[in-house]
């Protein structure tokens, strides 16, 4: 039992969220529950609205579930107060998103050194690091750039590069390949697929391409904010 | 939380956004550098008040023959009410705590001297009692005071050398001719009186612009040439000493009531002081709100960065920046604006305090009757004042970086990251 417990990365307990919007109080998730092992790379599908954006924002402690608890390693992170849960989605938690979301004014190499900076790692290893991913990614040759310059898919891999500086045990992707082309789409999923089978960090993807979350470990398909079925693959 | 490392993100965001950032500053720069300026300005103007107070006697009494009144400037209106001659001087003299009285003529003449004419005011007065007024006047080498001489005339220093040009408009020795117009009272018609005089004294700076911007010339000469048939313009009394001055003026007042006007150096300076002041603080008032309005600007600068960046700002709080991290991003920014917009400020300020002092209008002069010549005052920069201003100015940023900082610092990074 205790050999279970540790092998659990996430555990979703019964969450609910309810927005109050002017037309009404919407329920986009009804009670989700499940559990995320260690090293699983799991797809979260769903339709436009279904909810699943919304519980990867719960997971990754960006929003706060109007009921229901989120264990990461076992920690009830809702019971953490705001700036540690800002330390545990430093230290614990990578986020990469479907529009990169980095700093076009930064060099590439000051972007994925971001999340270093904030967890006061030194100058010295955050730049060795960051050159690192940089270099396994391939895009190191462009680390003094601007990210502007680059094409959506070094973009990505720039994105990828920042959310893993830390170390993180788990990786949110929020549609990642969502602005990519096919082949850069594909090339972008293999290096989460890497993650998880060479490194063993938890990936959770959220995405709508059905071709790409069959190549994952496990599919939970989310509709109107129930869990509709999980697919293991 | 390395500070080093959010402020160097702090300067990068600055970067991007450049004119807004130097427009902001500027908005700075101008509040504190009119700040500095004017302060300066105020500081020159009372040491030169000081200094012009210092060169007078403390025991003296300006009286003339009507109610006096300040318009700034040495600016004077009367109203001639009782005529001041010798048997009003003898009653004054007799007054207790009088030391002295020194009748004399003041008009304003022609100077020809080899060709070149100017205007100068005149004090006709015994030559001898021009040191009642200034104590520590000296004449320049050579010079002397020939109080019976009918042809000695005694120049004070902006009129011998007047400032701004090369050479002196008289010398030593030189004779000079003296014109005097008037209208006459019972022809109604333009007059013209003219009398040569020999430059026996020139009086060494003093600071006293009554003194250095008129020429001296005796009682007798005065009468005659200003057809004055011995009604004196005004009278310097001297008290005992500089404790007796409120006796002497009570005295002079009980005797002739508000026919007669009194002026003492001290109620003139202090007039000019409160005018000073009074227009300095508001002033002032206007400078510190144009360093509001910089104040305003930064608030409108960072709110706006502040809207422009949410979804970055939902980006850095998704990889796990605290509030205070974004907090202290947004008011270093503030910070880095108030600090380089108040140190331009400053020196803003300091040059442009004596671009004003060179361009200002008329300086106020002290004394009696004659004053109000043009004299330039330099800025004077108390280091106290300037630290406060540079630290007001950088406080002020700071503060008014605090709502956009705040603001930014509460996003919720799931609604930021949606933008």
């Amino acid at each position: 039992m205790s050999d279970n417990k540790s092998q659990i990365a996430l555990e979703v307990n019964d969450i609910t969220k309810v927005f109050a919007t002017r037309a009404g109080i919407f329920e986009a998730l009804k009670g989700i529950s499940f559990v995320i092992n260690r090293g699983e790379f799991v797809s979260i599908v769903g339709p436009s609205g279904s909810g699943k954006s919304t519980l990867l924002n719960i997971i990754g402690a960006l929003d706060r579930p109007t009921s229901g608890k989120v264990y990461i390693d076992g920690i009830d992170i809702f019971s953490l107060r705001d700036g540690e849960i800002a330390a545990m989605r430093n230290k614990l938690i990578g986020f990469i998103f479907q529009s990169f979301n980095l700093i076009n004014r930064s060099t590439v190499q000051k972007n994925v050194e971001l999340p270093a900076i904030i967890s006061d790692m030194s100058k010295q290893e955050r730049k060795r690091r960051a050159l690192l991913l940089l270099e396994s990614l391939g895009v190191a040759e462009k680390a003094r750039l601007k990210t502007s310059s680059l094409s959506g898919g070094q973009q990505q891999r720039v994105a990828i590069a920042r959310a893993l500086i830390n170390n993180p045990t788990m990786v949110l992707a929020d549609e990642p390949t969502g602005n990519l082309d096919t082949k850069t789409g594909n090339e972008v999923f293999d290096l989460l697929r890497v993650l998880s089978t060479k490194f063993r960090r938890n990936v959770i993807f959220v995405t709508h391409n059905q071709e790409l979350a069959k190549k994952t470990d496990r599919i939970i398909y989310i509709k109107d904010g129930v869990i509709e079925r999980e697919v293991l693959n | 939380m390395k500070i080093s490392e959010i402020f160097k993100l702090s300067l990068e965001a600055m970067r991007e956004r450049k004119a807004r950032s130097a427009l902001t500053i500027i908005m700075v720069l101008a509040g504190s550098g009119l700040m500095i300026a004017l302060n300066g300005i105020s500081a020159g103007q009372s040491e030169f008040i000081k200094k012009q107070l210092n060169t007078l006697a403390p025991n003296i009494l300006f009286v003339n023959n009507g109610q006096r009144s300040f318009r700034g400037g040495g600016d004077t209106s009367q109203t001639p009410s009782i005529v001041i001659n010798s048997i009003v001087v003898d009653r004054i003299k007799s007054l207790p705590y009088v030391s002295d009285v020194v009748p004399g003529y003041q008009a304003q003449v022609t100077l020809d001297a080899a060709g070149n004419v100017i205007t100068s005011s005149v004090i006709a007065t015994d030559p001898q009692k021009i040191y009642l007024v200034d104590p520590s006047l000296e004449l320049i080498p050579s010079s002397s005071i020939q109080p019976n001489n009918p042809s000695a005339i005694i120049f004070g220093d902006s009129v011998a050398n007047p400032p701004g040009k090369s050479t002196p408009f008289v010398t030593l020795g030189q004779t000079i001719r003296a014109t005097y117009n008037y209208v006459d009272q019972d022809s109604g018609k333009q007059q013209q009186i003219s009398k040569s005089f020999v430059v026996t004294g020139i009086i060494a700076p003093t600071g006293n612009n009554q003194l250095d911007r008129a020429v001296i010339i005796n009682t007798a000469s005065g009468d005659s040439l200003f057809n004055k048939g011995g009604k004196f313009d005004q009278m310097i009394v001297a008290a005992n000493s500089a404790d007796y001055v409120p006796a002497v003026q009570n005295e002079i007042t009980t005797l002739y009531g508000t026919n007669i006007g009194i002026t003492t150096p001290k109620a003139i300076l202090e007039a000019r002081e409160r005018f000073t002041s009074g227009n300095n603080a508001f002033i002032q008032n206007v400078a510190f709100i144009a360093l509001f309005v910089g104040a305003i600007g930064i608030v409108t600068t960072l709110y706006n960065a502040v809207n422009e960046r949410i979804a970055e700002i939902g980006t850095i709080k998704a990889i796990g920046a605290t509030r205070l991290f974004i907090l202290l991003m947004f008011l270093f920014e503030a910070m880095m604006i108030g600090l380089i917009g108040s140190t331009l400020g400053v020196m803003s300020g300091m040059v442009g305090a004596y671009a004003l002092s060179s361009i200002g209008g008329p300086r106020p002069g002290i004394g009696g009757p004659g004053g109000g010549a043009m004299r330039p005052i330099f800025p004077e920069f108390i280091p106290n004042d300037i630290i406060d201003v540079w630290l007001l100015s950088v406080a002020l940023s700071v503060i008014a970086g605090l709502y956009p900082a705040w603001k930014a610092s509460g996003l919720s990074p799931v609604l930021a990251l949606k933008r």
